[in-house]
Formats: C-alpha cells, structure tokens, sequence
C-alpha cells in the first residue's frame, strides 16, 4: 500500500478510537441524564397549595396558619367553578331528577296515608301524581325536545290542580317548572353525551383541585388532595382543556388521535367559559411556589410512593452496609495480613487464594440463593431467630459477597507499603507484630480505607443477594436487626417495574434511584480522592 | 576552632548520657520461660490468623454445600437431561416442567450479543488510552469509566426499562420495548469497564521496545498497535473479555428488567426484538413466589447451580490466561 | 610490637578472652590514649564484634567465606571492597537482618557482647536494640519527627513524656538535628532534606541507647555537604559507640575510621589499621582495589 495510503489509515483509526472513547462517554450522559434531570424534580420542583396542605397533614411539617389561609384564598378562587358545575348538573342530571321525583312521590303517598279521605279518593289520587311523576321521569329521560315539552306541559296543568296545589306532590310541579328554565338553551340531545363528559371533567377536577368541598373524604390518601406539583397540574390541565378520542382510519390502519377544545365541546352552556376561566386563574387556585423538598430523603412515604420520601430506604440501605461492614472488614484486614506476612508459596496457600478468587466470580444471584438456604433457613435458627429474610441475614450474604474485594484491597495496600520501612522497625529491636501494628497498619490505613469505601459503594448497589434474605418492597420501618426492611436497591427495582400507581410518580421513580446513584458516586468520588493521596503520600518517598 | 571543641565538649558529655547503661536488663539470650512464651505467642498467633484467612475456604465450601443440598432432591427426582435440554419450563402446571434450554440460551444469547458489541469499542478504547492520548487525559477518562463501573446494576436496569425501552419502541417500532437486544445492550455498558481496564492494563504492560522496534521499522501507529502489541497482549485482552462475559452471564437484575422474560428461544435466531428470558432472571423472579422445599423451588436452586458452575468454569479460564499474561509479561 | 598484637588481636587470638570480661564503655577514658599516636588500641583486648570461620549462605549461593575478624569496642571499622563482594551480608548479619530474606543460613560463630548471636536462644529484640542500623538509603517512617526518634524507647517501655522528651532531644543533638528541628519536633519526617533525613535516622537508632551502630553506605544517597556532615557526626560518635561502616568511597573509609577490613569475592582479604591498608597493604588484591587497578 502506498505510504499516503497507510498514514490516511492511521488517522481514520485514530478518530475512530476516540469515537468509542467519545460513544462510552455520551453512554454515561445519556444513562445518568435523565436520572437526574428527572429524580432532581424529586427535590426541586414548583409546589402547590395541595402539597403544602399534604406534608402538613401527613408529616406535620410546615405553618399552619400561613397555609390555612393560602387554602381559604384557593377556595375562594375555586369557588365559581363549583357553582357553575352544580347549576350545570342541574339542567342535566336526570338521574339526580329522577330520584327526586320518586322521593316526593312516596312523601306524597305517605302524606295521603295521614288524611282521612276515602279509600277510592286515594287511589285516584294516586294513579294521578303517578302520572305525573312518569310523565317527568319520561321528561327527564328524554332527548327530545319536543318531547320532553310536551310532558312538561302535560305536567304543569296541573299546576293550579287544587287536590295537589298544597300538598307534597307539588314539589313535583317545582321539579318540571325548574327543569324546564334549565334545559333552556341546552341541546337535548347532547344531555347523555354532557353528562358523560361532564363526569371526565369533574375526575379531572377532583385530580387536579382535591375533592370538591362539601364530598366525603376519600379513602385512600392518595386521593384526599389535588396536584401537588405544579407539572402534574398543568398535565392535569391539559387533560381538562381537551377531550381526546381515537378515530379509526381504515381497516388495518392504526388509530388516530383528534384532540377538541373542550370548551367547544361544552359550546353553549354555562360551561363553555369555565375552562377558560380554569386555565387563566390556575395560579391562584393552586399557588404554585419553587419549593426545595430536601426532606424527601427523610421523609417516609404513603404505600406505593405517590407521596413522601425515601427515608426508610436509606435507612435500610445504610443499615444493611454498615452492618456488612461491621462484618467484613476485621475479616477481610487479617486475611490480607496474614497473605502478606505469613504465608509460603505451598498447597494451603494455593487454595487459600483459589477460593478467594472462586469467591469474586459466584454471581450475586447465587449469594442470594446462599444466603437464604443458610442463613436464613439454617444459621438464624440456629441462634433462635425466626428464620425470615432480615437484615441480619442480608447484610451476612452481603459481607460474604464484599469480602474478596475487600481482602484484595487491603492486601494490595499492605504490599505498597515500602519494605524500607519493615526494615527501620525490626532494626530498631521491634517484634513482627509490633512492626505490622505500629508501622505496617497505619501505613497501609489509607489504602485499607479506600477498599473499605469501595467495598461499601458495591454493598449498596446490590440487589440480587438482598432479594430473598431481607428486603421488603413494602412495610413499616425496622425495629431491630431480625426485621427486614426497605432499600434503595430493590426500591427501585420496585418503582420502574412495579403498578401503573409508580407510572404516575415519575419523579418519585426517578428520585429514588437517583438518590442510590448519588449515594453510591460520592463514596466512590471519595475512594478516589483519597486512592490519588495516598498514592501520592508513599510515591513521595 | 573554639567553639567547634566546645560544641564537641558538649556532645561529649551529651553522648555520656545517651552512652548505653550496664546491659544487665537487656540480656542478648533468651530465658526459657521467655522462649517459651515467644514460641506459644507466634504459633498460636499464626494459627489464629490461618484460621480467620480461612474464612473465605470456608464461605466458598458453604455456598456450594448448600446450593447442592437444596438442589439434590430436585436433580435425584427430575431427569438431568430433560433439565438441560427441554425448553419447557412450566413449574407450576399440573404436571411440571424444568426445561432449562430456553433460559439456558436466552442467557448465551443476550450474553454474546452484549459481547459482540463491548469488544470492539472496549479494545479500541483500550488502545485509545494506552497509547494515543497522554497522561493528563488519560487520567481524566479513567475516573469516567470508574464511574461506568460504579453505577449500581439496578440503576442500569432502571435506565433499560425506563428510558431505553420507550425510546426503543417508538424509535424502532418493535412490539415491546424490552426485548433481547435492550438487554444486550446494557450489558454491554455493564461489560466494557471490565474489559477496558483489563485490556488496558496488558496493553500498557507491552514494553515499549516492542513498540519502538515496530515503530524504527517504519510502522504507523495503527499498524504496530493491532500487528505487534494486540498480539503480544492478547492474553491479557482474552482475560478481559472472558471477565465481561461472566459479568454479563451472572446479571440479574438488568436482565430481569428488560429481556422481557418470555422464555422462548427467538425464532428466527438472529430476531433480537423478541424477548427472552434469562436463567438469573427465572431464579429472582419464581423465587418470591415459591412455596419453600417445593419442587419448583428446588428447580431454582439447581438452576443456581447450573449458573455456578458456568461462571466457575469462566473463571478459570480467565485464570488460565491471566497467568498466561503475567508469565508473558515478566519474559520482557 | 604494637602492630604484632594489633594483627593478632585482628585475627581472634584473643578470641578466649571475649564472652569472660564485658567491655565498659568506660573504657573510652583509655580510647583517648590512642589519639595520641597512630591508631594503637593496644589497651583493649576484648573484642565486641568476634567472628570465627563465619559464613554465610543465601540459598545454595554463598554470601561471605571464612571471615575471622575482631571488632574493638569504641572504633570505627570501614568495609571496603568491589560489588557484590560480601560487605553488606557480613554486616546484616551482625544484627540479622539477613533473617529477613527467605533461605538464608549461616555457620561459623559470629559473637557479639559475648553472644554467639546465631544460637538459637538469642533475644533477638534485645540484640537488635544493642546493634542499631543505619541504611544505604534514609527511611525515616511516615510519621513525626518525634515519632520516629520516640518509636525505639516506645518498644523499650519508656512511655512517661518528660523521658521521652529528655531522650529525644539528647538524641537529635548527638546526630547534629536539634538546632534544625527543634522549633517543630511534629513535622513530618518526610518533609526533611535527604541529609536531615540520615542524620534523623541517626538519632533514631541511637535513642535505643545501642552499644554499636552498623552504617551500610550512608552517604551514598547524599550530597557531598551532607555527606561531610555525617562524617563528622561519625568522628564525634566513636567515642562512646562501636561503628561499623560499609563503604564503596575508599577517601571516606580512610577520612573516618581506625580499622580497615578487604572483602572481595565473599571473602576477608586483609584487616589491618587505616594507614597500613591504605599506604603499604599486606596483599596484593588489596593493593590492587586501592590503586583502581579493579574495583
């Protein structure tokens, strides 16, 4: 080849070569990217009233006069969208109608029971307002216009009736005199399809607002307050202003979606203002405020994390590492002393090293398998303990798992330390062990630190291991090390893949696994910091 | 010349002081009880030591009689073969079935895929750091691909399933988005830290007078780095990629999450937008809803054990050609 | 007549004498003597060092053959001889550092204060507390300068502050650091020169209060000042401590001590008085390595 031909080549490699260098790098953006962009909302993010109003309630943090009064100025504002509905409703609710009309009738049957008029009297009587009552239940009913007219009419001749004009069964003279006022205007026809979407429109609000004062209180908290994030409520609001529905294109087409204003659906009504006036006053109907949440890392959160925190996972995380710490790290220090000070190149030793070695490579689903056919089911009981997954029983499978990184560390640390220094000490009349102890050790004590940081960071990562011995999606905070409890890790498995009640907190997803990143990034960052001073420290001999 | 014997007078009666007393408690020999006692210290110390060193004999010895006293009954009652070579896996049907092969293969596939796609770009950013950039940013690329390494595997299941899969679906069109190739994928992220430092670390360990004879023979860099140093560090390199293969073959929790656990073998084979379902997957996700001491129970511990011995026989392989590397390495 | 004894005593004949009669270092009041005429330590016939046909082994390889020499107390003695020849084994082994190094053996007597110190009962702490060693290559530990000085009298059980104070201070005056450190005795050690280092080492094996002080090429690490330094130190220290130096710097052997050892090849070729090696040596190697012929 001819040599321009070759130096072209060389180059294209080059750039090639720092493209994949370039491609790893914008990996890390694009996997750490969204996590934080997505989990910092967890913590930074526009409050509303409804959130101030929640972490009261639930977590007793905040003022409450300041919010009791911010509430009572979101009512006011929210005020005029309630009244609108409930006239609205009136016109249209034919089932609420319907009811009535039932209810005066049996009043009325009741009523005639009282007098003494005769038994034909009665009876009259009744097939009477019986009539009434059908014709405006038909009235109700009906998409008619003309219809629904003519029944009104037939109803209110009996307006100066003198058998019903003072009786109970007036009230349903009332019902057709006001229920023909409020059909005034309002196209019939449309009355089953207003109604439908009326109800999509009240969910909405009540999603949106909270429940509508004057309702009963939700069972589940999740419900008893509006959007509590001010992203959420201009979703929320989009939802609101919008109706959305899928036209079918043709056969083996797929489905098109048509967005209308909903105010053109409601064109006509009363209604057709109020989403107008929803979307310009939402600000003041939820006063929205930049809020930074930080105790969301303290904060417990309500079943499936629609609100709160990740508290307890970080407890349980930092519970199950620090105990498998607590484990591993005299463990993993006197093997590596002994590895580096006592040990001869023979059989033992070989083996010694092999299982070390055999340790590093068990994958960690296998420690999770390990960890619950013996320590649970057969250490625990042992000592008396029930044989369930705890913490006690995890952070053992985790110690397990971390103690061959963690003999490797020390040992290499133990070996950077200069032979020099060995030397100095024995000539100087000290023991081995009082050389290892007072020159050895602290000399080799930063390097020790990083492996027993490093160590930490892949503890708190872990999933798999933790899966069957301890960790628990769901439940309450742990009393003692023989409960199981909430982590990070498996938190999050739990959030990505768990119900479509986690889809709905995408910050909360998002949040906690990017609370377990960063935790695990600043150990890491700091293994690292102290690796370059120490490495500096002994290269400086 | 005055001062200079004064300060020598000084040092004189300084030195009387420091000057060694009568060495009587000092005794250049050993009584016996003080024999005694040092020999008992030193080998009941050493014992000690040996002792807790042995721990980690101990820990890999329990793992494997536990992992097998729990699969035993499994495997004395289910035909092995059918275990290794059906592909229905039906554990709580009437009649049950473990067949492993799907999982076996859905395990190799997503395996070698996320290989296919690691080696390249990991040698080439081997290479890349060892010998074309310097020092400097060399040293700020490392902390990147520790940073790569660091990252919990549940947060790269959380991006796979999260952010890639969607992205997937809407970009490719596939059916689903968690499917054999959003799996391999970030195994392959998963992987390349592993093979990049490996591969880096036998690379460098090259002498440069390999290099410089390539180069004083007229080579472009490109040339000496794949004709004379890959060659010369390739057991190194082969180490590297044998490491990433048992990281990715011993995942769980990605695979879990974004393979889509259908256990089928794709068809056709090299359709990666099907999902598959892997033998970790099967083990972490039957596991919870498994009745204790039950057959499909046991299954999933023979299953382990299937995984054991995979990865150990990695691992030795491994082993085989990091020694291979160093023995290499110290004949320069 | 002097020189006839001083080459007998050279060759152990006296050898019967040691291990009866403990040298006092108040002995030195009769070193003084000797400055007056041209290196007679007639006065003194126990030797402190004393070895008999030692010799020493790494393996299968030999280190040193045959060495039968007589170390006075309260004299400096140099090693000379060309690389690899045996000096810094013959010396290692007088406190066994030489242990350090996996299968090694030694046979022959290598008597120390009276002690074969190769019997298999000997007190190695106590030995080496009495035979401090100074290094080719200063390697004060990673701590304070107190620290390092303190670490000796710390393994001897002096733990009450104001000992220590006193010995420490005593210790780093003797090697010529106090004026240097005193202001701030909690700096790293680390942060010395090379040659504060040494003379910081220095200090730190005399703390332990040795009888003798064995120096493998101190100032081969070293400028020429501080090398001036450390002989100077050397001259002023041999009053009251028996030194053995191993030096390739001939000028220096001949600049500092009284007694002169030839190694070559792992054997002990002549030991005489300085001067006598120096200006009229006995064999022909010598002469040969003193005139650069080889070496």
């Amino acid at each position: 080849m001819r040599p321009g031909v070759r130096i072209a080549i060389d180059k294209i490699f080059t750039v090639v070569a720092g493209a994949s260098v370039v491609c790893l790098c914008l990996v890390l953006v694009a996997v750490l990217g969204p996590m934080l962009l997505r989990g910092g909302s967890a913590v930074a993010f526009k409050g509303t009233v409804e959130f101030r109003k929640m972490q009261l309630v639930l977590f007793g943090q905040g003022d409450e006069d300041k919010i009791a009064a911010e509430s009572r100025q979101a009512e006011i504002a929210r005020a005029k969208i309630y009244s609108t509905i409930e006239k609205f409703k009136g016109g249209i609710d034919s089932e609420a109608l319907t009811e009535k009309a039932k209810q005066i009738y049996r009043q009325f049957g009741n009523d005639l029971g009282q007098t003494n008029m005769s038994a034909e009297d009665v009876a009259e009587l009744r097939s009477v307002t019986r009539n009434i009552r059908d014709r405006l239940e038909s009235a109700f009913a009906s998409s008619n216009t003309a219809e629904v007219n003519e029944s009104l009419a037939y109803v209110l001749n009996f307006k100066d009736d003198p058998r019903i004009k003072n009786t109970s069964a007036a009230g349903l003279i009332g019902l057709a005199e006001q229920y023909s006022k409020d059909i005034h205007g309002i196209n019939l026809a449309e009355r089953q399809r207003y109604y439908q979407e009326l109800r999509q429109v009240e969910d909405t609000l009540i999603e949106l607002l909270g429940p509508a004062p004057g309702s009963a209180t939700p069972a589940l908290m999740m419900n008893r307050f509006g959007a509590t994030r001010w992203d959420l409520a201009q979703k929320l609001l989009g939802r609101l202003l919008w109706y959305e529905e899928w036209i079918k294109q043709g056969p083996g087409q797929p489905m098109v979606r048509r967005l209308t204003p909903r105010s053109q659906r409601f064109a006509g009504t009363e209604l057709e203002g109020l989403f107008a006036y929803i979307q310009q006053n939402l600000p003041e109907m939820l006063k929205p405020r930049p809020t930074f949440y930080w105790q969301y890392f303290i904060d417990d959160s309500t079943p499936g994390h629609y609100f709160g925190g990740v508290g307890p996972e970080i407890l349980g995380t930092l519970l199950l590492t620090i105990i498998a710490m607590l484990f591993v790290v005299p463990f993993g220090v006197i093997s590596a002393a002994y590895l580096v000070e006592c040990a001869s190149d023979n059989f033992v030793m070989r083996i010694i090293r092999m299982s070390i070695n055999t340790l590093a490579g068990v994958p960690s689903i296998v420690f999770g398998l390990f960890g619950l056919a013996f320590f649970v089911m057969f250490f625990l009981p042992m000592f008396g303990a029930p044989s369930k997954g705890c913490i006690l029983a995890a952070s053992m499978t985790l110690a397990v798992l971390t103690l061959p990184v963690m003999i490797r560390a020390s040992e290499e640390a133990i070996r950077a330390v200069p032979q020099t220094y060995k030397e100095a000490s024995l000539a100087l009349g000290a023991s081995r062990f009082r050389t290892f102890i007072k020159v050895t050790l602290p000399a080799a004590l930063p390097g020790i630190l990083t492996g027993v940081i490093l160590s930490l960071s892949r503890v708190a990562g872990e999933t798999a291991p933790v899966l069957f011995t301890g960790a628990v999606a769901l439940g309450p905070v742990p009393k003692s090390i023989f409960d199981p409890t909430r982590t990070l890790s498996y938190g999050s498995y739990d959030m990505a893949v768990g119900d479509k009640l986690a889809a709905m907190v995408p910050h909360n997803q998002f949040g906690m696994v990017i609370t377990l990143v960063l935790l695990i990034l600043c150990l890491n960052t700091v293994a690292i910091v102290l690796r370059s001073r120490v490495f500096k420290k002994l290269a400086g001999h | 010349m005055l001062e200079s014997s004064a300060i020598k007078a000084k040092q004189g009666t300084l030195l009387d002081t420091l000057a060694p007393a009568a060495d009587s408690h000092r005794p250049l020999v050993l009584t016996p009880t003080e024999d005694i006692r040092g020999f008992l210290t030193l080998h009941l110390g050493r014992t000690a030591l040996f002792l807790v060193t042995c721990t980690s004999v101990l820990a890999v010895f329990l793992i494997f009689l536990f992992v097998i006293r729990e699969a035993l009954p499994f495997l004395a009652k289910f035909s092995i073969k059918e275990f290794l070579t059906s592909t229905a896996w039906y554990p709580e049907a009437v009649t049950p079935k473990f067949g492993t092969l799907a999982l076996l293969v859905g395990s190799g596939y997503v395996t070698i895929v996320s290989i296919i796609f690691a080696v390249p770009v990991g040698i080439l950013a081997a290479v890349f750091l060892s010998d074309i950039v310097s020092m400097r940013i060399r040293n700020i690329i490392k902390p990147i691909i520790e940073i790569l390494a660091a990252i919990p595997s549940v947060a790269y299941g959380f991006f796979a399933v999260m952010v890639l899969a969607p992205w997937m679906q809407q970009k490719f069109g596939f059916s689903t988005g968690t499917n054999a190739l959003n799996a391999s994928l970030v195994l392959a992220v998963m992987a390349l830290p592993t093979i990049i430092s490996v591969s880096e670390d036998s690379i460098s360990a090259v002498g440069r007078e390999l290099r410089e004879a390539s180069y004083g023979c007229g080579a472009t860099r490109m040339e000496t780095i794949f004709n004379v140093v890959i060659p010369a560090a390739h057991s190194g390199i082969i180490a590297g990629i044998v490491l990433g293969m048992m990281r990715a073959i011993g995942e769980t929790m990605v695979v879990w999450m974004a393979s889509g656990n259908a256990a089928q073998i794709p068809s056709p084979w090299w359709d990666l937008s099907q999902s598959v379902r892997t033998l970790t997957a099967t083990i972490a996700g039957d596991m919870g809803e498994t009745e204790k001491g039950s057959p499909h129970y046991r299954a999933l511990f023979a299953a382990g054990l299937l995984l054991l011995v995979i990865t150990l026989c990695l691992n030795m392989v491994s082993e085989y050609f990091l020694i291979r590397a160093k023995r290499a390495g110290g004949k320069r | 007549m002097a020189t006839m004894r001083l080459l007998q005593s050279a060759r152990g004949e006296h050898s019967q004498t040691v291990g009866q009669k403990r040298c006092e270092p108040i002995m030195k009041d009769n070193m003084r003597d000797k400055s007056d005429q041209n290196g007679q330590t007639a006065q003194c016939a126990c030797p402190i060092i004393s070895s008999k046909d030692f010799n020493f082994y790494y393996g299968t390889t030999m280190g040193v053959k045959n060495i039968t020499m007589n170390i006075n107390p309260c004299s400096v003695t140099a090693i000379i001889g060309p690389s690899g020849c045996g000096k810094s084994t013959f010396l290692r082994s007088i406190n066994r550092m030489n242990d350090l190094i996996p299968g090694v053996r030694a046979e022959g007597k290598l008597i120390v204060d009276g002690q074969d110190i190769y019997d298999k009962r000997v007190n190695l702490v106590n030995l080496r507390q009495q035979v401090g060693m100074v290094f080719q290559k200063p390697n004060p530990f990673p701590k304070s300068i107190f620290d390092n000085v303190a670490y000796g009298p710390r393994l001897q059980g002096i733990t009450k502050r104001t000992a220590l104070d006193e010995i420490i201070e005593k210790s780093l005056k003797a090697s010529a650091l106090w004026e240097e450190v005193k202001d701030n005795l909690r700096k790293s050690a680390l942060a010395l020169s090379g040659g504060q280092q040494q003379r910081l080492c220095i200090a730190r094996a005399l703390a332990t209060k040795p009888r003798v002080l064995l120096m493998d090429e101190p100032c081969s690490a070293l400028d020429p000042l501080a090398t001036g330094k450390i002989e100077d130190l050397i001259s002023q220290l041999k009053d009251s401590y028996t030194i053995v130096i191993v030096t390739h710097n001939m000028q220096q052997a001949a600049r500092v001590s009284e007694m002169t050892a030839f190694f070559c090849l792992g054997e002990l070729i002549e030991y005489d008085v300085t001067s006598k090696i120096f200006e009229n040596p006995s064999n022909k190697k010598t002469e040969d390595y003193i005139t650069g012929r080889f070496g």
